[in-house]
């Protein structure tokens, strides 16, 4: 493995019950804003809900952030496969799922993807172990919302799972309630699966509870006001489509991922360590236990604002035109020999020929 | 006619330096034997073209049955009913994964390995091939494990990618993870493997030997008169379809020789190597057909030309490299003679499949009871991609697969999947291959 050159961005799994919740929506706003910053980079999206309009609306969201507006992406031919549960929880379509079929004023689809069969998407363990192979030593971080499904499959795979402490150095999952609480329904819909992904994972965990996205909503207000820069924003229709407006969304998903990407700014406070447990009712409960590797999020109140406000400025970003994705240095040396371009001398400018 | 004596399956007609194993006979198959007739034996073999595929020209645009063929599907007309075509089948382990550029080296590498090969051009380090796995467990019924072929270049050092060993690009077979398998080039010596007692003869004693204009089934001949008098008349026949092919394999190798001659005296070509590529590949496939025929071996794997290559086709009418024209930047003259090579490379392989498919094995052929991968380590060898690899299995495995349609797989489908169901196939049953996530979906096996 080459190591000569500094490492990229932190690379981030995301998987998620996309079109359930608009959170999870929302979470991918963030994390494809904060990609746009330059602070992380989306290396792998695996989505729960065994739908295949679910896996459209997340490529359609990945495009949306990456595709569309540049055209050396869109020269790529082909985005990031999309891993899709088969089986599983809320197979159903739901009203933010119809927002694929929105059209512009010239009569076509607003949206472009490429997924409208199950072939078209992955499996979602090759997804999650190609992404992480592809990742240097402890520079990944998984962020998951919604039933564990799909990383509880991964588990199923223990040759694989040297991948995930080796590339991975932290789980934070939108899941549950802390330290105790009501049934959340991601840990309810596959109580199997998240009982596994607390007792197995082998990385720390940093859990996010509903508490933290009912104490810091994600203001409706935004929608109207934020994303309007586009006649067909694909988190603007998904928001106005999940419910009727005007509502403030809850936002446990956009937590986890804005701790993965900036938990070096102390945004939120860290539990003390502990291990979390999934009771049979769909209850999750943390016990504090020295050398758990299982923490959970809470909220530190003078923290609250400037998180909303990251929310809502991040997450309605306009999109930042991807740069085609390169070998890892490759980059660099280009940038290398722009600079030896530029230090060289200016030419004479070729003389007129004479008539 | 009905006998109670059945002839061994390994009788060999043995001569001076020479030992010619059989044809599938009906006399190897007691008419009262108690456990019924026996079942031809199943053959496992991997065709490899390197530098990827011209995909237009590769994949049709729908799913199930074959109908109309892409362009350098086209050779495969007569045989669309015997060949399944793969999609979206992935090498994860051929990307970069952090090891910067090689996708060549790598692809070639990881291809029946199914891991990511060690950058370097030393310590090489790969793992067992899955051609090697299954010799390691069918090879101890046949005369020889498995067999390796190939038609270019097969230095076994140096750097051929962006320092990558050319271990990785000119080897498929690994025996183990720092053992690569190299290719026979030269038909004279793959003809002795399958025909010589295991004594290798020097380059002087080859010529020695084809100046006598000997052929090998003169020095057989007396165990072929004494067998054929206890043969049956369809028998008889068999063996004398079967001894002619040996014979003609051994006319084209002599051509060879002559021809080289005459292009040149002082030609650093190992001695019987054709000039022309058609017949270098019809020549190796023959007698693979032979070994095949005669199970001589049931696996095999053919590195047609080696990933990289420069090779240039003259004989179709260009003069480029291989490898140059597949980073064709979307020019439209260099893209059309990439597909023109695809197209001549199909159009060997289906030669072969019409050869495999005219020699009948009980109510089924030869190709029937094969399954024969042909495919690539990339699939758009401009931009170095590795998923939705060129696959197809021609061949049912023995009713196994069901063939004449194109199935997709999901995207990312690890090529491994594939493989792990093949060595099912072969009788071995694998907990785990490579980077596979599961058997292959979709195949219908019965």
């Amino acid at each position: 493995m080459q190591r000569s050159q500094p490492l990229p961005p932190v690379g981030i799994i995301f998987d998620s019950d996309l079109g359930n919740q608009i959170d999870g929506v929302l979470a991918m706003a963030l994390l494809y804003g904060l990609e746009g910053k330059g602070e992380c980079r989306v290396v792998a999206t695996t989505v729960s809900k065994p739908n295949v309009k679910a896996a459209a609306l997340s490529e359609v969201i990945a495009r949306f952030y990456a595709g569309e507006v540049s055209a050396a992406y869109a020269a790529m031919g082909r985005t990031l496969p999309v891993g899709l549960a088969t089986a599983g929880p809320s197979k159903e379509d739901t009203p933010m799922l119809a927002v694929l079929g929105k059209q512009t004023a010239e009569g076509k689809p607003a949206y472009v993807h490429g997924i409208d069969s199950i072939q078209q998407t992955a499996n979602p363990v090759d997804v999650l172990r190609n992404g992480l192979s592809a990742q240097h030593p402890g520079n990944a971080i998984v962020v998951a919302t919604g039933p564990a499904t799909n990383l509880a499959a991964l588990l199923k795979f223990p040759l694989f799972l040297h991948f995930v402490p080796e590339r991975a150095r932290l789980l934070v999952v939108a899941a549950g309630s802390y330290p105790d609480g009501k049934a959340e329904p991601s840990i309810a819909a596959d109580i199997v699966a998240a009982r596994k992904l607390f007792a197995e994972w082998p990385t720390p965990i940093v859990a996010v509870g509903a508490e933290i996205g009912e104490a810091i909503p994600f203001p409706g207000a935004s929608i109207e006001k934020d994303f309007t820069y586009t006649p067909a924003h694909p988190v603007a229709d998904a928001y106005k489509a999940h419910q009727a407006m005007p509502y403030d969304a809850t936002t446990a998903a956009m937590a986890a991922v804005l701790h993965a990407v900036r938990a070096k700014d102390n945004l939120f406070q860290l539990s003390e360590p502990g291990v979390i447990t999934v009771l049979d009712d769909g209850r999750t409960k943390f016990t504090p236990t020295e050398g758990g590797k299982h923490r959970y999020l809470r909220v530190d109140p003078a923290q609250r604002e400037k998180i909303q406000q990251i929310y809502t400025e991040i997450a309605s970003a306009k999109p930042v035109p991807r740069a085609p994705r390169r070998r890892f240095g490759q980059q660099q040396q280009e940038q290398q020999q722009q600079q030896q371009q530029q230090n060289q001398p200016q030419q004479p400018p070729a003389a007129k020929p004479q008539p | 006619m009905i006998t109670r004596k059945s002839l061994s399956r390994r009788t060999l007609l043995r001569g001076a330096g020479a030992a010619v194993a059989l044809p599938f006979l009906d006399a190897m198959v007691p008419a009262l034997a108690a456990s019924g007739p026996k079942k031809a034996p199943v053959r496992m073999a991997i065709v490899y073209v390197p530098n990827g595929i011209m995909m237009d020209g590769w994949n049709p645009d729908y799913e199930g049955k074959l109908e109309a063929l892409p362009r350098i599907l086209k050779p495969l007309e007569a045989h669309k009913n015997d060949i399944l075509q793969i999609g979206n089948l992935t090498h994860n382990t051929g990307r970069a994964l952090l090891d910067g550029a090689g996708d060549h080296g790598r692809c070639s590498g990881s291809y029946l390995t199914g891991v990511q090969v060690k950058k370097t051009l030393v310590d090489i380090k790969a793992s067992v091939s899955c051609d090697q796995l299954v010799a390691n467990e069918v090879g101890k019924h046949t005369r020889l494990a498995s067999l390796e072929i190939g038609l270019e270049d097969a230095r076994q050092a140096g750097d051929c990618d962006s320092g990558y060993s050319c271990a990785y690009t000119n080897n498929l077979a690994w025996r183990s993870e720092t053992q690569p398998l190299p290719p026979i080039l030269d038909p004279r010596a793959l003809f002795e493997r399958l025909f010589g007692d295991g004594t290798l003869l020097s380059p002087e004693a080859r010529k020695a030997q084809a100046a006598e204009r000997r052929s090998i089934l003169d020095f057989v001949r007396g165990d072929t008169q004494k067998l054929k008098s206890d043969l049956g008349p369809t028998d008889r026949r068999k063996l004398d379809e079967y001894l002619s092919s040996i014979r003609e394999v051994e006319r084209q190798m002599e051509k060879a020789a002559s021809d080289n001659q005459q292009i040149d005296p002082k030609m650093d070509k190992p001695y019987g190597v054709p000039a022309d590529f058609a017949e270098h590949f019809r020549l190796m496939t023959d007698m693979v057909t032979i070994a095949f025929q005669a199970d001589l071996t049931r696996v095999l794997t053919f590195l047609v030309t080696r990933e990289g290559t420069s090779r240039a086709y003259r004989e179709i009418g260009i003069p480029d490299g291989h490898h140059p024209l597949t980073h064709h930047m979307g020019k439209v003259e260099l893209m059309e003679k990439v597909r023109q090579i695809n197209e001549y490379h199909t159009a060997q392989f289906a030669a072969w499949l019409t050869k495999l498919k005219s020699i009948q094995e009980g109510d089924s052929t030869l190709l029937d009871n094969s399954m024969i991968v042909y495919g690539a380590g990339l699939s758009d060898g401009n931009r170095h991609t590795h998923e939705d690899l060129p696959t197809l299995i021609a061949g049912r495995g023995g009713k196994y697969f069901t063939t004449g349609r194109r199935i997709v797989c999901r995207r990312e489908t690890p090529m491994c999947n594939l493989f792990l169901t093949m060595m099912d196939r072969m009788g071995l049953q694998m907990e785990h291959f490579g980077d596979a996530t599961g058997r292959l979906d979709g195949l219908d096996l019965s």
